[in-house]
């Protein structure tokens, strides 16, 4: 029984985690992608906290020291501590990033106006390269290097322009 | 403080100094002497010399030590150097600080090819020669960067060759290490002969391979002609002389001092149809031929030349290939002697383009009573360039002719026999288009360059000349290169060399020849001597009298039957060759961007991670 | 415990990162130089003592493997010196407003802290969170450049790099699970029995995977290039020189101590190869300076990793040559790409305006090339013959792509050299070149002259440097002396499970 409610919450931290990690490649808009990172940091706290049952037996507790209770007599059903210790921590940071994703996520949309991350890139690599003042990537009328190519025809440069957003 | 000590303090003082008074006057003349003083340092004191510097890096001992093979290439350094600092001195060095070019970076420049270049000839390890090597190329490239624009790019052309070479000869260092557990050159010399053939077959590729593109050998010499060749002036003097000498010097020391002639002819490839011997020689043959037919083609009388120190350069190779002690002694001699009347070739044609303003070969002619000492140079550099008597160029010419006949290859004494055909050629139409003909209007006021200018020209053709006549001269040094390299040594007389199957004694050939002039001048004298001179420009035809403007003796695409005859095999195959790395290297960038401009990239962590992942589990 | 000075390496660029808010304006600028100045000399101080023997601090006295521990040999002291003193060169001296400069000031503290933190730490769990703090830092750096480009650069370079923190989170409770430590010198003990294998490799992997993203190690390195494009340069610079090379230490002491295995080594070796064609290659093509040397870098990086798998303490020597070179050539380049950052078009005779500036990286150019007898050179050898070292013919494959890369590096670099000095600007048939102001402002050349001393400095003095860096190889290929160090024999039988 034990050992069939550590297995099923195993499978569902992975399960977490795959989901988050299919999440992040699989969704285009921001925000959902800092959802699917979070889910993806629950499965992983999961499986750190879950790693600390280990060698005890399932009903283990936690290792506080109440009073009546000696130290001694807690050792074989004690949970290790250290996973949750690490589990803090990582929450903690986890919460930090993600806030700073969202803000991020917030003045971005502010300035372009989409959520998209498609969208986004294109904007954003556009505004790199008028910034650098160069010709966008795919042009292909100064290659580097100095050897000039034959001219492609207007009408193929444009299909090959980034879609911009509306 | 021994005497290489000295020469090197001296060298590596002179950079730092020409930066600072690259612009007074009269730094030219100091650095000057300082070359001098180094020249005769050099050819005075006892061999071989191991510097006081000694640095230990990573356990190996980086040292410098100079025997005769070293000096011999040294003091041609020091000879040329000290012919281009002294036009770069005078009235040529200011026209070109007007032209917006620093002069202070010029002399820099040069000061540290010298540098870079002693340091190289007096390696005593591989790592100090890499120093060396490196150094020397990318001190070459500041010279080559100096003239402007144009030079500016052919430089950039060379950048990739001389990495290419660099790397190659690196990879070949760090593969010496760890095949033999040293570097040092004098331990190698015994170890690397040992080697299995495939081992030494490598080596000789990577090392082969860096050396040949320094020297332009085929087919990596398309750098070197346009970027010698746009150098500013004196600098193009300096590097067309000796700088590409340095591949050649490097590879005599790979291939017979460390790896051994006979082991080199050991390494036979496809079932023993050739060996890597053969195909040396045969690289250096077809560096003499193609190139020089080339060199026929060119407009531009600073690209001609260009293109002739490449097709010059085989003949060295040729001769040390071959390896008898004939053979190896033209080879070696070839470089003193090339040196002398390339430098001088360069240095008379920056002259007239100092006066005319330019080295187009079709806007040129009749200068000869204008500049005639220019002339005199010119005809005597292109007579040695030919390899007729009684220049110098003749005697490194014959003794590799003779030393490739008694060695029975007549197919490539062939070769190095058109090879001369195509440069006697085209020396006419330099000589010819530049000073012969019709004088244009617009140089009727031309004047003779000046003596700072005609002074070093004028002392390398008497150079070229002395040692023409009496080889001996040049020959002691060269002899010593042999024994110091492990050659078998050329026995030399002053007149030339005497051996059972025949003399050459140039003070007789020498001799009879002015005899014959003096016998000319006799009967032309003894018949009273009568000539009339006129004016240049006073000219007729029909009656008519013909105006300045007149175009009546001309020439324009010379040799144009000639071209017509060989241009087919002139496709510029290596230009298409060089352009297609270029644009596999081009096609592999983008392929490589489209890695860094993907939209998804965690989607490709992803993949990548389960399939590391399944590779590390299932390992 | 006299070393007990070794918690200031972090303790003390924190403190000045968030007391200044409760300080007046004149030492609240001075603040952070100062505590950069105290870890730099502590630093200089580590390194002479550890060059002798190393050292180790359990902090508030829980003993190994419980508590955090530090364990500073001579080249985490190195390092804990060079992020110092590189921090110090890269310091943010000037903001939009002030508070926006105490925010950059405060989060480049953080930066160094976390930094100083990585070099220092004994445990798994400590590099985590560091690291993580290292990456947070990172982003609002990279944020702070204020467009809206530079945020949606760093978001995707905070989705990546969260993505790799997971992984690494990952890795690491792989191996608490498999080792049941999280001490690094307790692990090195353990290794053999509980990790030698496919599960321990599959955590070295995500862990190299993680840490990875940082280090630009190829697969996760396709953030550099955006980030670098928009961040300040300083920043750019920071993250390419510092925070690269501290992730990248941690990887190698994790390979050295833990996984000194074949496939672990493999794997590095391969996607260092990977990394240094694709970088070098896809600069080849950059045309603004900017992505020009973040790819350069990615290359660069890819070289550091090819040396650190290399088996033995040459092959350490080479990394830290190679990662120590790297630290002192590529802030500099950003720093002057800060004003020439712009297509390379725009470049055309900047020469002729800042003519020290072009020396600069003509200088800096030669050396990543490896031009003897600057640093790069010597970098370069020793990768090269401990390449040409190995039996395997992978090692011999992985030597012919540095050598090509290098030819493909050269090319790249000279072609801006050749723009510098080409042809004026104002000489340019195109008017609005002349609106751009190419000459170099005098803080910038301070700055990246002072890297250029730096590095001449090193190239003086490299037949002197060679003892050291050998010694510090040795001491970091020691494993034995580590658990020795960490561990006292009594601690180790009480301590395993």
């Amino acid at each position: 029984m034990s050992e069939f409610a550590l297995l099923t919450l195993l499978i569902g931290a992975l399960g977490l985690v795959a989901l988050g990690i299919g999440g992040l490649v699989l969704s285009r808009n921001l925000f959902r992608v800092v959802l699917a990172l979070a889910l993806a940091e629950a499965g992983a706290n999961l499986l750190l906290v879950l790693v600390g049952f280990r060698q005890s037996a399932w009903g283990a507790i936690a290792p506080i020291i109440e009073s009546g209770r000696d130290a001694a007599s807690l050792t074989p059903s004690m949970v290790d501590p250290i996973p949750q210790a690490l589990v803090l921590t990582a929450i903690v940071i986890g919460v930090g990033v993600q806030a700073l994703a969202l803000s991020l996520a917030i003045r971005a949309y502010g300035a372009y106006g989409t959520l998209d991350m498609n969208a986004l890139r294109a904007r954003m690599e556009t505004d790199i390269d008028s910034a650098a003042g160069t010709q966008p990537a795919r042009c292909q009328h100064a290659p580097a290097g100095g050897r000039p190519l034959p001219p492609i025809s207007a009408g193929a440069r444009r299909a090959d322009t980034p879609g911009t957003p509306a | 403080m021994n005497a290489l000590d000295i020469l090197l303090a001296l060298s590596a003082l002179m950079p730092p100094a020409a930066l600072l008074f690259g612009r007074w006057r009269g730094y030219a003349w100091l650095a000057g002497m300082v070359l001098t003083g180094q020249i005769i340092l050099l050819a005075g004191c006892d061999l071989p010399l191991a510097a006081g510097m000694n640095l230990e890096i990573f356990g190996r001992s980086v040292g410098w030590r100079l025997d005769a093979f070293g000096r011999f290439f040294a003091l041609i350094t020091l000879g040329v150097a000290l012919a281009s600092t002294v036009y770069m001195g005078g009235e040529w060095g200011e026209r070109h600080a007007a032209g917006g070019h620093s002069p202070r970076w010029l002399h820099g420049a040069l000061a540290g090819n010298v540098l870079a270049m002693l340091l190289l000839l007096s390696s005593q390890d591989l790592i100090a020669f890499f120093i060396g090597w490196e150094l020397t190329s990318w001190a070459g490239f500041l010279l080559m960067a100096q003239g402007g624009e144009k030079a500016l790019r052919a430089a950039l052309r060379y950048v990739p060759y001389a990495m290419s070479g660099a790397m190659a000869v690196l990879g070949g260092l760090a593969l010496t290490l760890a095949w033999t557990g040293t570097l040092d050159l004098a331990a190698l010399t015994g170890i690397m002969p040992t080697l299995d053939n495939t081992k030494l077959a490598l080596l000789l590729a990577l090392f082969g391979m860096g050396f040949s593109i320094k020297m332009g050998l085929l087919p990596f010499h398309l750098w070197q002609a346009p970027a010698y060749a746009e150098a500013a002036g004196a600098g193009t003097a300096f590097l067309g002389a000796i700088s590409a000498r340095m591949g050649l010097f490097a590879l005599a020391l790979l291939l017979v001092k460390l790896m051994t002639l006979t082991r080199v002819a050991d390494l036979a490839f496809i079932e023993g149809l050739f060996t890597a011997r053969d195909l040396l020689a045969w690289v250096a043959a077809l560096t003499i031929v193609l190139p020089t037919f080339t060199a026929l083609k060119q407009n531009d009388a600073r690209y001609l030349l260009a293109w002739h120190g490449i097709g010059q350069g085989g003949y060295m190779l040729l001769g040390i290939v071959i390896g008898d002690a004939t053979g190896s002694a033209g080879g070696l001699l070839h470089v003193f002697n090339y040196a002398t009347y390339q430098a001088a070739l360069v240095l008379a044609v920056f002259a007239v383009m100092h006066r005319t303003g330019t080295a187009d070969l079709n806007s040129l002619g009749g200068l000869v009573t204008r500049m005639p000492l220019t002339f005199l140079v010119m005809l005597l550099g292109i007579i040695g360039l030919a390899g007729l008597p009684p220049m110098n160029g003749f005697v490194s010419k014959w003794l590799v002719y003779r030393s490739l006949m008694l060695d029975g290859r007549p197919l490539l004494f062939l070769m190095t026999v058109i090879g001369t055909l195509g440069t006697i050629l085209s020396v006419y139409k330099l000589i010819h288009n530049t000073f012969l003909g019709q004088l244009r209007a617009e140089h009727e006021q031309i004047r003779e360059a000046p003596w700072s200018m005609t002074l070093p020209m004028l002392a390398l053709v008497i150079l070229a000349f002395v040692t023409g006549a009496a080889p001996g001269l040049a020959l002691s040094w060269v002899a010593e290169a042999q024994a110091a390299l492990g050659l078998p040594v050329l026995a030399y007389t002053l007149g030339g060399i005497e051996s059972p199957r025949g003399n050459l004694d140039m003070l007789w050939i020498v001799g009879v020849l002015f005899a014959g002039f003096g016998i000319g001048a006799l009967l032309f004298y003894g018949a009273g001597g009568r000539s009339k001179r006129v004016h240049q420009l006073d000219n007729y035809a029909g009656g008519h009298f013909l105006s300045a403007d007149v175009r009546y003796h001309y020439s324009d695409h010379f040799y144009a039957g000639l071209m017509h005859r060989i241009g087919p095999f002139y496709r510029s195959s290596f230009t298409r060759l060089e352009s297609a790395v270029a644009a596999a290297t081009d096609l592999a960038a983008s392929l490589m961007q489209v890695w860094y401009r993907q939209t998804v990239p965690a989607l490709t962590l992803l993949v990548a991670a389960v399939l590391g992942l399944s590779w590390m589990i299932w390992k | 415990m006299s070393h007990s000075l070794l918690a200031l390496v972090v303790a003390l660029p924190l403190l000045a990162a968030f007391l200044p808010p409760l300080l007046p304006g004149a030492i609240r600028r001075l603040l952070g130089p100062l505590a950069l100045l105290l870890v730099a000399a502590l630093g200089v101080y580590l390194w002479r003592i550890t060059l002798i023997e190393p050292v180790s601090l359990a902090l508030g006295d829980f003993r190994p493997p419980l508590g955090v521990v530090f364990y500073v040999d001579s080249v985490a002291a190195l390092f804990v010196l060079a992020v110092a003193l590189v921090t110090l060169l890269l310091w943010p001296w000037r903001g939009d407003t002030s508070e926006n400069l105490d925010r950059k000031q405060s989060l480049t503290l953080v930066l160094a802290a976390a930094c100083g933190g990585l070099a220092v730490s004994g445990d798994l769990f400590n590099v985590y969170v560091f690291y993580e703090l290292a990456a947070v830092a990172g982003y609002g750096l990279a944020a702070g450049g204020g467009t809206a480009a530079a945020r949606v650069a760093t978001f995707r370079y905070l989705i990546l790099g969260s993505l790799g923190s997971l992984l690494a989170l990952l890795g690491i409770t792989l191996i608490y699970f498999r080792a049941g430590t999280l001490n690094l010198a307790h692990l090195a003990d353990l290794a053999p029995q509980t990790l030698h294998d496919p599960f321990g490799l599959a955590a070295f992997f995500l862990i190299l995977l993680g840490l990875g993203v940082k280090a630009e190690l190829f697969l996760v390195n396709t953030w550099a290039p955006e980030i670098y494009a928009t961040a300040e340069a300083r920043v750019s610079a920071l993250l390419a020189g510092l925070v690269s090379k501290l992730a990248l230490l941690v990887l190698a002491r994790l390979l050295v101590l833990v996984f000194p295995l074949p496939e672990a080594r493999g794997a590095l070796l391969i996607l260092g190869m990977l990394g240094m064609l694709t970088g070098e290659f896809a600069a080849f093509r950059a045309r603004d300076i900017k992505r020009m040397l973040a790819w350069s870098s990615i290359g660069q990086l890819g070289a550091a990793f090819i040396a650190f798998s290399i088996p033995g303490s040459l092959g350490l020597a080479a990394g830290l040559a190679i990662a120590l070179h790297h630290l002192l050539v590529k802030p500099a380049l950003f720093l002057l790409a800060e004003r020439w950052g712009g297509g390379l078009a725009r470049l055309a005779g900047a020469a002729r305006r800042s003519p020290f500036g072009a020396a600069l990286f003509a200088l800096f150019a030669l050396s990543l090339i490896g031009v003897p007898p600057l640093p790069g050179f010597w970098a370069k050898y020793l990768l090269l013959s401990g390449l040409a070292a190995q039996p395997d013919n992978l090692y011999l494959l992985a030597g012919l792509v540095v050598l090509v890369t290098t030819v493909v590096e050269a090319v790249y670099l000279f072609r801006v050299i050749g723009m510098l000095h080409g042809r004026d600007a104002a000489h340019s048939e195109k008017p609005q070149n002349m609106a751009l102001d190419m000459t170099l402002p005098a803080s910038t050349l301070a700055g990246s002259g002072a890297f250029a001393a730096l590095l001449l400095a090193v190239a003086l003095a490299a037949p002197w440097l060679t003892a050291p860096l050998a010694r510090m190889a040795l001491q970091m290929n020691d494993s034995a002396a580590y658990v020795a160090r960490v561990l006292p024999a009594t601690a180790t039988s009480e301590a395993t499970k």
